[in-house]
């Protein structure tokens, strides 16, 4: 993990003549998407380097049009990302005369993302609501834009202990007998969500405080909040 | 309204006192010399018919076209100075194809009448720093017909801008009576079927030549099969079914 | 990195560097440093302290430079990093504030929308490869809510009941997470100063850049209030047992 330089820090310590203007901020977001609901988990902390920063610093963001954007990496981005995307929405609300459709959204996500390729985003972020057969669509992108739609992913500090467990337990992968095409229910999602942070935060030190669990269905969205270890 | 012209009808920018903008005026006026067109919205899809006046038996029908394709799911049909229509079916089709990008979805009907809309007003000198495509206000009205999530539309476009929304409409110098004719005829269950019947029909009254299958055009948007135009096959069919 | 290169008079010359040799490329980085800004939420508001030192580099060269600024009734701004980007930033928060005077419409900016502002300074240079070198702590009352909140040359931004910029974030923060966080709501105004003298007196002992001449800022429902320069009382005799210290 690329840390940020001390700002007060001696002048000495800036030897070199090259700036990046990325912070890695860590923490980590997980989708599930079940047959008509969508899932999206993220812890809370935001750390710079070894300090931890705040430990409510909520990185998933809901959309006026009730999907739900969770990101990892850098925040100052991660912030304008949903900043701009969510204005976006919302012109194209006033100019359609109708929401946004998640579909929809997703693209013009990428879009968004593509066009700072330059200068990308360094964001990884999934975006999860429903489409419009009311089946729960995630999207899962790099920080250029290039896009999928997954029905499970995970991204950010812990994403390398969580990925496998999702291959496993939502894909069903290596799992002799079991059914891949399965979707599961909002019980087992919930499960698995709560059981990948609680052990996640054991083992990265980017990962912790709190959890914000995000269930979307046709009802719209619902919020829960849990606590993480604080260490 | 010609009692009341003066010399408030030379620029396209000046209001007249009774505030009105007379080259806007005219502008309408030139629709009623163009050939009619007729839209009919029905709940399986929304139809468009056009007459092409064959001034000549050496003239090749089929190089007349006054009904188009702006996308998949969207159509229109035009009257009035027809080469007017092709900047804007060229913005129309832009319009739909970036919004496809943008949001890998059809573009919904009224946006695209709306977009076409936008350019109806960007004629005269043009403000500091913006471009206006053209000196004078657009020829032509169009009839847009497409189907989107909410279902089969037409609109009517005229060089002012306005659009409307409409069942049933007619544009052109037949537009008189073809409207009234629709007026009657026309109910809010009628089948595509007995649409294109009405829609020739009505045509065939205005129409100083006898109707034919090469001057006609016929064209449906359903939300089946998107646009399609009629063949002269398809069209004869229609015909003898009137 | 912008490839644009330049060399700086010899009056700019990076401390450290005996000669002005190597050229520079932009960004420069910081010259004339402040440390660490240490604040935290108490019972009636927010209370903020910053040391009075601007160095450069290891050169304690301006002793009684004020780190803490008013920006509003309501607002405070503490900075650390870069004096001469703070003083740039003031005069842009000064013209701001005067905008808003000048409307002469009855609104105030709330602290919240300062914080905005900054952080869209601040997200803007850094996205323009020009950051301005800095760390800042945005303390305040908003409609009766409290308001703390930081930014960086980065535009990283968050809030939490305690906050502190660079060594400070090392120093003080694990001080204030036993004595502040969760007990925000508890703290008298008198506890409160003796937290935030305990942690500036620590960061004095262990900051090479720091000096023990500072200045403490609350901001109430009252409104913002910047002490004068004040010194704490240090202890350094235990020094004395350190082997290599002294004799």
């Amino acid at each position: 993990m690329r840390t940020a330089t001390a700002v007060a820090a001696p002048i000495e310590a800036h030897g070199h003549n090259h700036w990046s203007p990325y912070v890695d901020n860590g923490g980590t977001t997980l989708a599930i998407a079940g047959e008509d609901y969508v899932l999206v988990a993220s812890d809370t902390r935001q750390s710079d380097g070894y300090a931890i920063n705040s430990r409510y610093e909520p990185k998933a963001f809901v959309l006026s049009n009730n999907a739900v954007l969770g990101t990892s990496g850098c925040v100052a981005d991660a912030k304008r990302l949903c900043e701009v995307l969510e204005q976006r929405a919302q012109l194209y609300q006033h100019k359609h005369d109708r929401q946004i459709s998640t579909p929809a959204l997703a693209r013009l996500l990428s879009n968004t993302m593509y066009n700072r390729r330059m200068l990308p985003y360094y964001v990884f972020p999934v975006l999860a609501g429903l489409d419009s057969e009311g089946r729960g669509a995630a999207y899962a992108y790099d920080a250029i834009g290039s896009m999928e739609r997954v029905t499970n992913s995970c991204f950010g500090s812990a994403e390398t202990l969580i990925q496998p467990f999702l291959d496993n337990q939502v894909a069903r992968n290596n799992q002799r007998g079991a059914d891949p095409e399965r979707l599961l229910t909002r019980q087992e999602a919930l499960k698995i969500a709560i059981d990948a942070f609680t052990s996640a935060t054991e083992r990265d030190i980017y990962t912790g405080d709190y959890l914000e669990i995000f269930i979307i269905d046709a009802a719209g969205v619902h919020k829960e909040t849990r606590e993480l270890k604080h260490d | 309204m010609f009692l009341t012209r003066s010399e408030y009808d030379r620029g396209v920018n000046t209001f007249s006192p009774e505030g009105r903008l007379f080259q806007v005026e005219y502008a309408i006026e030139a629709i009623k010399l163009g050939t009619t067109a007729i839209g009919i919205r029905t709940g399986e899809g929304a139809l468009l018919a056009v007459e092409k006046r064959i001034t000549s038996p050496l003239l090749v029908a089929d190089s007349i076209e006054k009904i188009l394709e702006i996308d998949g799911h969207v159509a229109c049909a035009m009257s009035g100075l027809t080469a007017d229509s092709r900047t804007m079916i060229e913005h129309a089709r832009v319009e739909a194809l970036n919004h496809t990008f943008s949001y890998q979805e059809p573009i919904p009907v009224e946006s695209v009448t709306q977009a076409v809309c936008d350019l109806a007003l960007r004629f005269g000198e043009g403000a500091d720093g913006q471009e206006s495509t053209m000196s004078r206000p657009f020829g032509v009205a169009l009839l847009i017909a497409g189907v989107d999530e909410r279902g089969p539309q037409l609109y009517h476009t005229d060089p002012s801008g306005t659009f409307l929304r409409y069942e049933a409409k007619a544009i052109g110098a037949g537009s008189e009576g073809a409207q009234s004719a629709l007026q009657e005829q026309y109910h809010r269950d009628i089948s595509l079927a007995d649409a294109e019947v009405l829609a020739l029909k009505v045509l065939k009254q205005v129409m100083e030549e006898k109707l034919s299958n090469t001057n006609v055009q016929l064209a449906k948007v359903t939300k089946e099969a998107g646009y399609q135009i009629y063949t002269t096959d398809e069209l004869q069919a229609v015909i003898s079914r009137m | 990195m912008d490839p644009v290169t330049l060399e700086l008079p010899h009056t700019l010359q990076r401390p450290g560097h005996a000669v002005a040799q190597e050229p520079m490329t932009r960004p420069a980085g910081p010259i004339v440093t402040g440390t660490s800004v240490v604040a935290f939420k108490y019972r009636d508001g927010i209370i903020m302290a910053a040391d009075c030192l601007a160095s450069y580099g290891s050169l304690a060269r301006f002793r009684s430079e004020n780190r803490l600024f008013k920006v509003n009734e309501t607002t405070l701004l503490g900075a650390a990093g870069d004096m001469g980007d703070f003083q740039y930033m003031k005069h842009k928060l000064e013209d701001v504030m005067t905008h808003e005077y000048d409307m002469d419409d009855g609104q105030r900016l709330g602290t919240k929308s300062v914080y905005k502002c900054l952080s869209n300074i601040m997200y803007g240079r850094r996205t323009a490869i020009n950051p301005l070198w800095n760390a800042y702590v945005v303390g305040g009352v908003d409609g009766g809510e409290r308001v703390l909140g930081y930014v960086d040359l980065y535009g990283t931004t968050y809030t939490a009941d305690a906050v502190a910029t660079g060594f400070g974030k090392q120093i003080a923060i694990p001080m204030l997470r036993r004595r502040v966080e969760g007990r925000a709501d508890e703290i008298s105004e008198e506890e409160a100063v003796a937290i935030l003298d305990d942690c500036m007196r620590v960061l004095f002992y262990r900051d090479c850049r720091a000096l023990n001449k500072l200045r403490r800022a609350k901001v109430t429902a009252q409104g913002v209030e910047i002490s004068e320069p004040y010194s704490l009382e240090t202890n350094w005799t235990y020094a004395e047992s350190i082997v290599g210290y002294g004799a």
